[in-house]
């Protein structure tokens, strides 16, 4: 089967293969960095997240124990114990001095809350004020786990609706004799600090409200809930691995992080980095890898053109020279001047075309002096040089009353009736495979069965006279028409073996046959004005002939130069062309 | 935590007394017995008091002395008649704040060092939680009770309460840790020629955290 790329030029086959090449590596470069690099950007954020978890607990817990010292500190103040001690004398209770030292010590320990209770929980003062004055607060962390233990306790709480980190200790005098809690809220300015350290989002909340938030407030409100985030997040099949969520057009890598609190819902920092912004790098990268796939296949193109141009213009040079050669153009060259493999095979071409354009000189000229055939026979190599015997037939024919034509005309036109005639005699003679060996001024001697052998040379001879007769008779009329003289002639026709070869000495030789027949025919010929016939043959090629001849009169006649008669045969026609009546000679 | 000999010098001295009163002055009739924890085992420390009747004011009562070694109050309890005056003595090489909240007495003793600090009047019953105010882990407990007929029980549990002429007597009991209120731990004994012999059973509760101490005497 043809591959449809067969069909294209070279040059686009080269182009294509350099494109495609290109394109493949530079998308097997953008997949491969896509891949890599996005494991590796959402890898990393996860990576912050969970530092920025980390981040937040050791914050909490540095926070609870600055917090917890404070308080320690606070407790152990000997003039607060006195106020804390007032409430043992119900009737010298001095709970506005406890509310005024709350509200120094919140100063003091830059906290948000101070609460002080007595040795049983129950509330006495607490800066600011609340409603919950004189009310026990035994169940309420961490005031509950402090009661139980009589020593420090922390929790993360909601206190109306804000959440606070709070912590209780005892108040030693020397036993316990009351707690002090302080409170420091988990607020809007914790979250933007984990925000400004550690670069994420993060946002406290349960999953029915939401306490604090590092987005700043414009955007809290354009984005999907945090609630619904975060209920998306747990019902994730791997809540505690990031996740991707959209917020807006932007996707942030989220994961909630639980937070121990002492409330009815559990409570999470939700902790929220840009992925999109993770991947910038990666989008310059590809946008930089995309911009040198695309010099690079620019290059290809001109590369393509270039190379596929130097290797197939000379190419095409090359079969157009060829194209020309076969039209018969042998002058044509292939201009190709370059020194490597084409250079070669344009040169070679060349000294190719040359040879034969001398070749078919050679022939041509040759072939103006002796014939076609012997031409090709002679440049073949097909005569033996040393002669070789042979079965011929020799035609003689000759223009009758020539001597008197040439009197009557002037030699330019004498001559160009004698060319007209000519070319006729060897239209015929050519026509039947035979050779005109000579001109003889008025007459032509032909050769049938060389230097091309052929087994019915005799019959072709025949033919050819015919031929010739039936020409002439054309020839004639014109020159009737031309109010010129016809032209008459008589042919003679023998057989025999001969000697054929190259005769003459070395500087001028030629092709020739000697023998018998030779001398015969032409006495054949001569005979012709005797019987006043136009073709007379031999006996012995009258025999020869097939039916398809018609044969005339036959006669035993003496000829010049042999002792014995001659027997000849008068050739008339040939039957399947019975047109061709030869008119008698004379 | 051992601490030296002489820590112990005031109980020795009660011991002596108590030998001296029950094996070398025979006669006098006396209540002994012992207190037990809700399990049964023995409670030290605990204090056994008359309740009733409470005998008419005596003359003023001895002074009684609390001393402060090694940055601890010793002796840690002190059961006194009402009306004792007690010292607070420094023995340490650093200054101590001696303070009470306690209702039954507040009181304060502002740094001070060696003996300089006034002797204070116990005038009221009840209990008396004193501390320092420099040092958080010392605290010590004076007991004021309404009659001088008082004892101590010793590592076993056990207490015996001397000079007491025939007649029927409440008795009541005290513990740091005890649930009850010493009233309500009031027992009735006939004190006659036969030694009488009294049980009480505490419900105490679990002993509290209280801040460690810190530092020694060579490092003060």
């Amino acid at each position: 089967m043809r591959a449809w790329w067969n069909g294209l030029g070279l040059r686009n086959r080269v182009f294509l293969a350099f494109a495609g090449l290109i394109l493949a590596v530079l998308l097997a470069t953008l997949g491969f960095t896509q891949l890599v690099v996005g494991r590796d950007a959402r890898q990393t954020l996860s990576r912050d997240l969970r530092t920025t978890g980390q981040v937040f607990a050791t914050l909490l817990q540095e926070r609870a124990t600055r917090l917890q010292t404070n308080a320690s500190l606070l407790a152990s103040d000997f003039a607060l114990k006195r106020v804390f001690a007032t409430h043992f004398d119900r009737a010298n209770y001095d709970a506005e001095t406890l509310a005024s030292a709350g509200l120094s010590y919140r100063e003091r320990s830059g906290v948000q809350l101070v609460w002080m209770t007595d040795e049983s929980g129950t509330l006495l003062a607490a800066s600011p004020a609340n409603g919950r004055l004189g009310k026990s607060l035994a169940g309420f962390s961490p005031v509950s786990q402090a009661l139980q233990s009589e020593s420090p306790a922390q929790a993360v709480v909601e206190i109306d609706g804000a959440l606070f980190q709070m912590v209780a200790v005892p108040v030693y005098g020397p036993d316990v004799i009351g707690f002090l809690v302080l409170g420091q809220a988990i607020d809007d300015r914790v979250a933007s600090r984990l925000h400004e350290d550690t670069h994420s989002e993060v946002t406290f909340l349960t999953s029915s409200r939401v306490f604090a938030s590092s987005w700043p407030g414009s955007r809290r409100t354009d984005l999907p809930s945090a609630v619904t985030q975060l209920s998306t997040l747990l019902a994730s099949s791997a809540p505690r691995d990031p996740a991707l969520l959209a917020v807006g057009r932007e996707r942030f890598l989220s994961l909630a992080l639980p937070i121990r609190a002492q409330m009815t819902e559990p409570l999470y920092a939700l902790v929220q980095g840009s992925y999109d912004a993770a991947l910038a790098p990666l989008r310059s990268l590809q946008t930089r890898i995309a911009l040198i796939g695309t010099v690079g296949l620019a290059g290809a193109l001109l590369i393509g053109i270039l190379l596929a141009g130097g290797i197939t213009g000379p190419v095409r040079t090359l079969v157009g020279a060829m194209r020309e050669v076969l039209r018969g153009n042998l002058r044509h060259r292939a201009t190709i001047d370059r020194s490597d493999e084409l250079g070669f095979l344009a040169r070679s071409f060349n000294e190719m075309v040359a040879g034969l354009e001398d070749r078919e000189r050679i022939k041509d000229t040759f072939g103006r002096f002796v014939s076609r055939d012997v031409a090709e026979a002679v440049l073949g190599g097909r005569v033996p040089l040393d002669g070789e015997r042979r079965e011929v037939t020799i035609l003689f024919q000759d223009i009758r009353g020539f001597t008197a034509m040439s009197a009557k005309l002037d030699p330019t036109a004498l001559l160009r009736v004698l060319n007209r005639f000519f070319t006729e005699v060897v239209a015929a003679v050519e026509a039947e495979g035979g050779v005109v060996k000579q001109f003889t001024g008025d007459g032509v001697m032909a050769l049938f069965g060389v230097p091309q052998i052929r087994a019915d040379h005799s019959a072709r001879a025949v033919s050819a006279a015919l031929g010739i007769v039936e020409r002439l008779a054309r020839l004639n009329e014109s020159l009737l028409s031309e109010g010129l003289a016809p032209v008459k002639i008589g042919i003679g026709i023998d057989a025999g073996e001969v000697v054929a070869g190259l005769i003459g000495p070395d500087a001028r030789v030629e092709y020739g046959v000697v023998g018998e027949p030779v001398n015969l025919a032409s006495r054949i010929e001569s005979l012709t004005k005797d019987l006043a016939t136009t073709i007379l043959v031999s006996r012995q090629i009258g025999a020869r002939l097939g039916p398809e001849f018609v044969l005339g009169r036959s006669a035993r006649l003496p000829v010049k130069g042999r002792t014995q008669p001659v027997e000849v045969v008068e050739v008339l026609a040939r039957r399947d062309r019975c047109s061709t009546i030869v008119p008698p000679g004379g | 935590m051992r601490r030296p000999l002489y820590v112990y010098r005031y109980k020795l001295l009660q011991l002596a007394l108590l030998l001296c009163v029950t094996g070398v002055c025979v006669g006098a009739p006396s209540v002994s017995g012992t207190v037990t924890g809700p399990d049964g085992k023995a409670v030290a420390d605990a204090v056994v008091f008359v309740q009733a009747p409470v005998p008419p004011a005596a003359k003023a009562p001895a002074g009684q002395i609390v001393d402060q070694i090694d940055k601890t109050f010793v002796p840690g309890l002190l059961p006194i008649v009402v009306g004792t005056s007690v010292r607070f003595p420094n023995h340490d090489q650093i200054h101590h704040h001696v303070y009470s909240f306690s209702p039954t007495k507040t009181f304060e003793l502002p740094l001070y060092k060696g003996e300089e600090a006034p002797a204070v009047l116990f005038d009221k019953v009840g209990v008396v939680k004193i501390g320092c105010n420099i040092h958080d882990w010392m605290a010590g407990i004076i007991l004021v009770l309404p009659t001088a007929h008082f004892a101590v029980t010793d590592a076993a549990g056990r207490f015996v309460l001397e000079d007491l002429a025939a007649g029927t007597y409440t008795l009541a009991a005290w513990h740091a840790l005890s649930k009850l209120k010493p009233e309500d731990t009031a027992q009735s004994v006939e004190v006659g020629r036969d030694a009488a012999n009294v049980t009480f059973k505490l419900p105490l509760a679990a002993a509290r955290p209280r801040p460690a101490m810190h530092g020694s005497r060579a490092e003060p």
